[in-house]
C-alpha cells in the first residue's frame, strides 16, 4: 500500500479495513454458493474470507505525522509520573539503600515520581514487546524509552515515535554536545535526545585469557573454546565480524555479510561461543564464566569499579562500533509532560556529571569533564587521593578521544529487505 | 426449570468454559493461522497470500531444532516417570500422617516463579560458582568442566520445573489403588514383583498417562531452560519462535513453526494413547 496517506484517523481506516473481507462475495455469488453447499458457513464467513480478513496492516508512513512539520502537539498538564524503560547497569544507584540518587533529586525538584524499570536487555527484544501496541495506536506502559540510534531510525520510519516539543528542553537546547545534535539517525532531534554513547569492544579477563586481547579474532582462538560470549544482536556482532574481515559496515554488501556470517557460523559449531547474550552478559563476564565477549564499554568501566576489577576493555584492532543510545518518547504517551521534564533534567550538567562519575559511557552533555574535574580537586583537597585519581581517570573517559574515534565505525542503514536479509543469516548462526 | 428442557442442562454448564476457549482459544488460533500464510513486511504490512510453501520451507529450516526439542522433551518425560513413580508411589502408600505435608513440598516450589528458581539454578552451578569452584578448588573436576551451557543443564531444569506434573496426577491415581487388590494378588501367590505389574502399575496408568502429557507437551515447547541454561547448541523450537516473533519480526514463519509444533504434538499424543490404550484410560 505505498500510497496510503497516513492520517492520524489511519488507524480507524485500518480496524474497518480488517473487518472488510477482502473477498466480498455478490448477493448472487452468496446465494449460489450457500445453496450449493447448504451451508451459511461456505459463503461469507468461509474460513479463506476469514483468514483474509486478518491482515496486518503496514506500521506507519514513509512520512510520520510531526516529522516534517515539527509541530508537536501542545503539552497537557503534569501527572506526577514518568514510566522510564532503560537499560541494566545505565544509571547511579546506591548499592546500599537501593535508590537511584538522581532520580530522588528529580522527584524533589519536580514532584515527578519515577518509575524506572531495567526493562531494555536487546534492542529487538524490546522492540518486540512494544511494536503490537505501537503499531495497533495503543498507549505502551512506557513514557520513555531508552534506544539504540538505528532502532530510533527505525521507529521514525515507521511513525512510533511522539516529536520532542524542544520548547520544553531548554537544559538540551543550552548544553547539548555538537557531537549529538542533529545526528544520523533523527535529523533536528525532532524524536530522540541522547542519553550517553559508548563503544563495543571487546571485554576481557586477563586472569582467564592469560594474554593481551587486541582484535577480534582473539575471540574465535580455540583455546578459549565455550568461554566466549558474543551479543544476540545481530547488528553488534555482524558489524564486529564483518571489521574482522576488512569490510566497513557501512559499506557491507549481503555478500559480505555471507561471509562475516560463515566465519561465525564456523566458530559456533566448533562450540567456541559460550552463548548470545543481551545486557545480561554482564553478570557472565563479572563472575568469571566468560573470558572474553563482545562488550560495551561503559560496562566495562562501570564492572572493575563496581564487581570486578580483573576485567578489561579493548577496542580491537580489526574496529570497534560507535553507538548513542537516546531517549525518546513512544507515540501516544501517557504522561508527556512529565517524559519531558525528565529529558531536561539530564540535560543538567550537574545532574549529567553525578551519571556519568557513576556509569563511565560518553555524556552528550557539555561540560561534564570539568565538573568532574572540580569534585577531583574538591576530593584531593580532602585528602581523599584514591577518589580523586579515580575521578580523573573517569573525566577523561566521558568524552572519546580522538584516537577512539579514529578506529570505530558507524552501522548501516538497512532497508527492510537488508534487515531480513541480515537477520536471516545471523539466524543460522545463533541457533545450532 | 420445566422438564422438557431439561436436557439442555450439561450443555449450558459448558457455555462458559465454551466461550472462554472460544475467545481465547479458537481466536487467537484462527488469527496466528492467518498469519502464518501471510507474506509481507513491518513497514509494508502484511497481506494474505495462502503461502501455504512456508510450512515446508519451515520444517526443512528448523528441522533439527524440532528434533533436538522432542529428544530433550521425551529425555525429560523418561526421567520425571523414573523420579516421580517412587516419590508419589511412596506418598501414597506409605505417607501416612505426613502425607499432606509431602505433598506440600511437591508443589511448594510453585510459590516463586520457576524463572527465578531456574536463573538461581544457574548462579549455583556457574563455572566458578559455590559448586563447581568448590570442587574445581578441590581438585575433583577439570578447571575446564562446566555444566551451565551443556544439554545436562537444559535437561536438568527441565526436569526440575516439570517433576510436580508428574508426581502430583500419578500421587492422584495411586492414592485410589485399593490396597486390598495387592493382598488379594499377594494371596493369590503374586509376587510383590508381579503384584505391582499386574495390579498398581495398570492402575496408575491414567495418572502416568496424565503425568507424561502434562510434562512432554509444555517440555517440548519450553524455551527458558534453554535460554537461561543453555548454549546456542541447546536452541530448542521454542527459542526459534521465541526469536522470530520479538527479535527478527518473522511473524509468519514463527506462526507456522507454533502450527507444526501443534500438530507434531497432536500426532504423538495420539500414538502414546493408543500404545498405551484408550480403554485402559477410561476405566481406570
Amino acid at each position: 500500500m505505498p500510497d496510503d496517506p497516513r492520517q492520524p484517523d489511519a488507524i480507524d481506516a485500518a480496524i474497518q479495513r480488517a473487518f472488510e473481507p477482502r473477498r466480498r462475495l455478490s448477493r448472487r455469488a452468496f446465494i449460489t454458493q450457500a445453496g450449493r453447499g447448504g451451508v451459511i458457513l461456505g459463503g461469507a464467513l468461509s474460513l479463506p474470507a476469514i483468514l483474509a480478513a486478518c491482515g496486518i496492516a503496514p506500521a506507519g508512513s514513509r512520512t510520520p505525522s510531526g516529522s516534517t512539520g515539527g509541530s508537536p502537539t501542545p503539552l497537557p498538564t503534569k501527572a506526577g509520573i514518568v514510566n522510564f524503560a532503560n537499560w541494566p547497569a545505565y544509571i547511579d544507584i546506591d548499592s546500599k539503600t537501593k535508590t537511584y540518587p538522581t532520580l530522588e533529586k528529580f522527584k524533589k525538584e519536580t514532584g515527578i515520581q519515577v518509575n524506572y524499570v531495567e526493562a531494555v536487555n536487546d534492542n529487538e527484544e524490546f522492540f518486540g514487546t512494544v511494536q503490537p501496541d505501537l503499531a495497533a495506536g495503543n498507549q505502551t506502559v512506557w513514557d520513555l524509552m531508552v534506544l539504540t540510534d538505528w532502532m530510533i531510525e527505525r521507529m521514525v520510519r515507521l511513525g512510533y515515535l511522539a516529536p520532542l516539543d524542544h520548547a520544553a528542553l531548554p537544559n538540551f537546547t543550552a548544553n547539548a554536545d555538537a557531537l549529538y545534535v542533529n545526528p544520523w539517525y533523527d535529523k533536528g532531534n525532532t524524536f530522540s535526545a541522547a542519553w550517553q554513547s559508548g563503544i563495543t569492544g571487546i571485554g576481557y579477563n586477563p586472569k582467564l585469557t592469560k594474554r593481551p586481547i587486541t582484535t577480534f579474532d582473539d575471540l574465535l582462538d580455540p583455546a578459549f573454546r565455550g568461554r566466549v560470549g558474543m551479543f544476540s544482536e545481530m547488528r553488534d556482532t555482524m558489524c564486529m565480524a564483518l571489521l574482522s574481515l576488512g569490510i566497513k559496515p557501512e559499506n557491507a554488501t549481503v555478500d559480505d555479510v555471507k561471509k562475516a556470517a560463515d566465519k561465525l557460523k564456523k566458530a559456533r559449531q566448533a562450540k567456541q561461543f559460550r552463548n548470545f547474550y543481551g545486557n545480561d552478559y554482564y553478570n557472565e563476564l563479572a563472575n568469571g564464566n566468560l573470558a572474553l565477549t563482545i562488550a560495551w564499554s561503559g560496562d566495562v568501566s562501570q564492572m572493575r569499579l563496581a564487581d570486578n576489577p580483573d576485567v578489561q576493555f579493548v577496542v580491537p584492532q580489526s574496529g570497534g562500533m560507535r553507538w548513542v543510545d537516546n531517549m525518546c518518547i513512544p507515540k501516544a504517551p501517557k504522561h508527556p509532560t512529565d517524559a519531558h521534564a525528565m529529558i531536561n533534567f539530564w540535560y543538567d550538567p550537574v545532574n549529567a556529571k553525578t551519571l556519568s562519575e557513576y556509569i563511565g559511557y560518553f555524556s552528550p552533555v557539555k561540560g561534564v569533564p570539568d565538573l568532574i574535574r572540580k569534585d577531583a580537586a574538591a576530593a584531593a583537597a580532602k585528602g581523599d587521593k584514591a577518589t580523586a585519581g579515580a575521578l580523573t581517570t573517569k573525566a577523561a573517559a566521558v568524552t572519546p578521544s580522538p584516537e577512539a574515534l579514529k578506529n570505530v565505525y558507524t552501522y548501516k542503514v538497512l532497508s527492510e529487505a537488508e534487515e531480513r536479509q541480515w537477520n536471516d543469516l545471523f539466524q543460522a548462526v545463533v541457533t545450532g | 426449570m420445566p422438564r422438557r428442557f431439561r436436557w439442555t442442562v450439561p450443555y449450558l454448564f459448558l457455555v462458559p468454559g465454551g466461550l472462554w476457549l472460544l475467545a481465547f482459544f479458537v481466536v487467537p488460533m484462527v488469527v496466528m493461522a492467518s498469519v502464518s500464510l501471510q507474506q509481507g513486511s513491518l513497514a509494508q504490512g502484511y497481506a494474505m497470500t495462502f503461502n501455504f510453501g512456508i510450512y515446508a520451507e519451515t520444517i526443512a529450516r528448523w528441522s533439527s531444532q524440532f528434533l533436538r526439542s522432542i529428544e530433550y522433551a521425551v529425555i525429560v518425560t523418561v526421567l520425571t516417570v523414573l523420579i516421580g513413580y517412587p516419590m508419589a508411589y511412596t506418598i501414597a502408600f506409605r505417607g501416612g500422617r505426613a502425607k499432606n505435608i509431602l505433598l506440600l513440598l511437591v508443589i511448594l516450589p510453585f510459590f516463586t516463579s520457576f524463572i527465578i528458581r531456574t536463573l538461581s539454578w544457574k548462579l549455583l552451578l556457574a563455572d566458578n560458582g559455590i559448586v563447581l569452584g568448590t570442587l574445581k578448588e578441590w581438585g575433583l573436576l577439570d578447571s575446564g568442566f562446566r555444566l551451565i551451557a551443556t544439554p545436562i543443564a537444559v535437561i536438568s531444569g527441565l526436569t526440575y520445573n516439570f517433576l510436580p506434573f508428574m508426581v502430583l496426577p500419578l500421587y492422584v491415581a495411586l492414592e485410589k489403588v485399593d490396597p486390598r487388590l495387592i493382598e488379594a494378588a499377594n494371596d493369590l501367590y503374586a509376587s510383590r514383583v508381579q503384584g505391582f505389574l499386574r495390579v498398581t502399575l495398570p492402575l496408575s496408568l491414567p495418572g502416568l498417562f496424565a503425568g507424561s502429557l502434562l510434562t512432554f507437551i509444555p517440555a517440548v515447547g519450553d524455551f527458558v531452560n534453554a535460554q537461561i541454561l543453555g548454549s546456542p547448541d541447546t536452541t530448542m523450537i521454542g527459542n526459534v519462535i521465541e526469536r522470530l516473533f520479538l527479535s527478527n519480526n518473522d511473524y509468519p514463519q514463527a506462526a507456522a513453526l507454533g502450527f507444526i509444533l501443534m500438530a507434531a504434538i497432536l500426532a504423538m499424543v495420539l500414538v502414546y494413547a493408543r500404545l498405551i490404550g484408550s480403554d485402559k484410560l477410561t476405566t481406570g
